[in-house]
């Protein structure tokens, strides 16, 4: 009847869904209706978290943000929130960060010019004190960095030592961090990892040590972002970030520390990619408080709305951010910021202009903020919640999503789990198959890309010429590191290293030592080679 | 000409472990007939070793970072291999662009074709 393509095309979702000329009532699956009917709010939560969506909480406009020296990226986050930014997100320096190096290990040095130009370096307790210098910490939402897992403890101790310098209580504190599996093993694989076992283990150890310590902060934040933009398509990203949350909620469950409950709110605060394909992402995120909802009942009997229901941060898609005519760029931030809007998330940070060429001047990142300012304030979506909700299409799609990414979620529970399917490199080769068909797709002309596959001429190329970053973050980092060497209480910091490298060895919850070893200025690399003599290194799956 | 028994290097420059570009490129190299060594996150020194041990025809390099990581290593791998041509790929801005270039490297940016990078693999090893 529908089912008309037009001149022979076939129409398909990005993540190869396929798709009819327009939708019925009877195209909505009829297990799915019941939910159609339900407010936003109520459980299953598909058509929104909260019963009065924008209207009261507009979504948080949160950057990724972080160069050169601490002060640098203390002055860039502080622009930010002066141009209207609603939180804020430290990034270290990844080069560092990510592998736990002082700059002074021989890979950093190898590339001492890389230093600094994807976040600040922070070695020690003093450079993270000066990167948050005038942060408003108590009233705002932080994010404290550490993206990587074996640099989390470190990333979070660090600001939560700063935090309690600065007198503000711990058990009020808001905000997040991220340790995300799908970075670390999956979509940027670096070049020396702890385990996926130990990794487990980091990240249980901070969800029972925040559950005690920092009942308001989100302690993980899963993010499928970093599965997506490394290649799994839309039902692959919600299945596999799920198989993820299991396994988080099966550990604890198996040390028994904490409140399942407890557990599964530490675990709903996600991160999801939002791409190109409008109404397929925009369904991806009610699919996924579906999921969420049907996941804590089914497995493990939790029904309380204040746990069911899925906070979601999302991030456009840089990969999808070109090259070549950056400009159009903006055109792209703009598309897919509706697409998470319209979906109703509770968080959002637009990739710049210039993703593809660097990371963001200051200009692109003001305009990744605009991008988000126009849309609350101009275009008048926050006065409806879940504006698609009740669209044959968007219903049908969502529960096309949710059906195919349990078929997926059960494929990795095949593999032995999340972590299996990371250490095998099964899920590798998932995204590796979508990357290669990406590219097939736009080789044959069936994908277009504007100013890449198609109308490649600019008649007046604006020149964007990517951000220069600062030339001395290696040689002062290089100094302070020295200085802290110098000017600690030398007896106190080999004490916290030596308790900390027994707690690694036993077992117990790392982070009360991290916290100790971050107070007595122990740095990074430091506790970099504890985990390297401890924990040793994952095995890579794939060559890089 | 063909690329049978053509011998390419591809390094990362960078320990920022992004993977997706250089293994597409890999593939695509390997399925036009080349051997691809992929060595992964190298230093400087480290591929101008992996060029001379692996008797390499060519050298491509993934640069996630600053430019300036990869002039020492194009330096190092013409002061062992001067005959080995090298070409770069990944997050390259206009200025690191321009850079290269001058240094008679060729530069495949973001959105490049992956026929594209086959042919000049094709031209800069004489297989073509």
């Amino acid at each position: 009847m529908n089912s008309n393509n037009g001149n022979g095309r076939v129409w398909n979702t990005a993540s190869g869904l396929h798709l009819k000329n327009f939708y019925a009532p009877e195209d909505v699956p009829e297990s799915h209706r019941k939910h159609v009917a339900v407010p936003p709010g109520e459980s299953p939560f598909h058509r929104g978290a909260y019963p009065t969506g924008y209207r009261t909480k507009p979504w948080r406009i949160f950057q990724l943000s972080g160069f050169g020296k601490p002060e640098d990226e203390n002055e860039r986050i502080r622009f930010l929130l002066e141009q209207g930014e609603t939180g804020f997100i430290m990034e270290h320096d990844r080069n560092t960060g990510d592998h736990c190096y002082n700059v002074d290990h021989p890979d950093v040095v190898a590339r001492r010019e890389d230093v600094g130009l994807t976040g600040a370096v922070m070695q020690s307790v003093r450079d993270i004190d000066i990167c948050m210098k005038d942060l408003p910490l108590a009233t705002s939402y932080g994010h404290a960095g550490g993206a990587v897992v074996q640099h989390a403890p470190f990333a979070l101790a660090g600001y939560w030592t700063v935090a309690k310098q600065r007198g503000v209580d711990l058990a009020r504190l808001p905000g997040t961090g991220q340790s995300d599996f799908f970075l670390t093993y999956l979509g940027c694989v670096t070049k020396q990892q702890i385990p996926t076992r130990d990794g487990l283990r980091f990240n249980a150890d901070i969800m029972e040590f925040c559950d005690k310590h920092l009942p308001r902060w989100v302690p993980v934040s899963i993010a499928g972002y970093n599965g997506a933009d490394t290649g799994l398509n839309a039902y692959q990203e919600l299945g596999a970030l799920f198989a993820n949350a299991v396994e988080y909620l099966e550990e604890i469950k198996r040390r028994n520390t904490m409140s399942l409950e407890n557990a599964a709110r530490a675990c709903g605060g996600v991160n999801f990619r939002a791409s190109m394909d409008l109404f397929e992402e925009a369904s991806k995120m009610r699919a996924a408080r579906l999921m969420w909802q049907q996941l804590l009942e089914r497995r493990y009997g939790i029904t309380n709305p204040k746990v069911a229901n899925l906070r979601i941060h999302c991030v456009t898609a840089g990969s999808r951010m070109t090259y070549q005519q950056p400009l159009n760029n903006i055109v792209r931030g703009t598309v897919m910021a509706l697409a998470a809007a319209l979906g109703g998330v509770q968080s959002l940070g637009v990739s710049g202009y210039d993703e593809a060429l660097s990371i963001p001047s200051e200009h692109a990142h003001q305009m990744s903020v605009r991008i988000q300012q126009i849309l609350q304030e101009e275009t008048n979506i926050q006065a409806v919640t879940d504006p698609l909700g009740g669209s044959y299409y968007v219903e049908t799609l969502t529960a096309e999503l949710v059906e195919r990414a349990w078929e997926f979620f059960d494929e990795i529970m095949e593999q032995g789990g999340f972590l299996a399917s990371l250490d095998s490199g099964w899920l590798h080769e998932r995204a590796a198959e979508n990357q290669s068909e990406d590219f097939r797709q736009q080789e044959s002309g069936e994908q277009v890309i504007i100013g890449v596959t198609d109308h490649k001429d600019d008649v007046s190329p604006f020149d964007v010429d990517g951000f220069m970053g600062v030339d001395d973050a290696y040689d002062v980092a290089l100094e302070r590191l020295h200085e802290v060497r110098r000017t600690r209480y030398e007896k106190g910091a080999s004490q916290a290293l030596g308790a900390l490298e027994s707690v690694c060895r036993d077992g117990e919850n790392i982070m009360p030592a991290m916290m100790d070893a971050l107070a007595a200025e122990v740095t990074l690399g430091e506790i970099g080679d504890v985990y390297r003599s401890v924990f040793g290194d994952w095995a890579t799956p794939i060559q890089t | 000409m063909s690329t049978a028994g053509k011998r390419i290097l591809m390094a990362k420059t960078g320990l920022d472990g992004h993977w997706r570009g250089p293994t597409v490129v890999a593939k695509a190299l390997r399925d036009a007939g080349f051997e691809v060594i992929m060595i992964g996150m190298a230093r400087p020194e480290e591929v101008m070793q992996a060029s001379i041990d692996e008797d390499v025809d060519l050298v491509g390099l993934n640069i996630g970072g600053h430019v300036d990581v990869a002039v020492r290593a194009i330096g190092m791998v013409r002061e062992s291999r001067p005959e080995v041509p090298i070409f770069v790929g990944g997050v390259v801005p206009p200025h690191a662009k321009r850079k290269l270039e001058g240094l008679g490297v060729e530069v495949y940016p973001p959105g490049s074709q992956l026929p594209d990078i086959v042919a000049a693999a094709m031209r800069l090893t004489g297989a073509a």
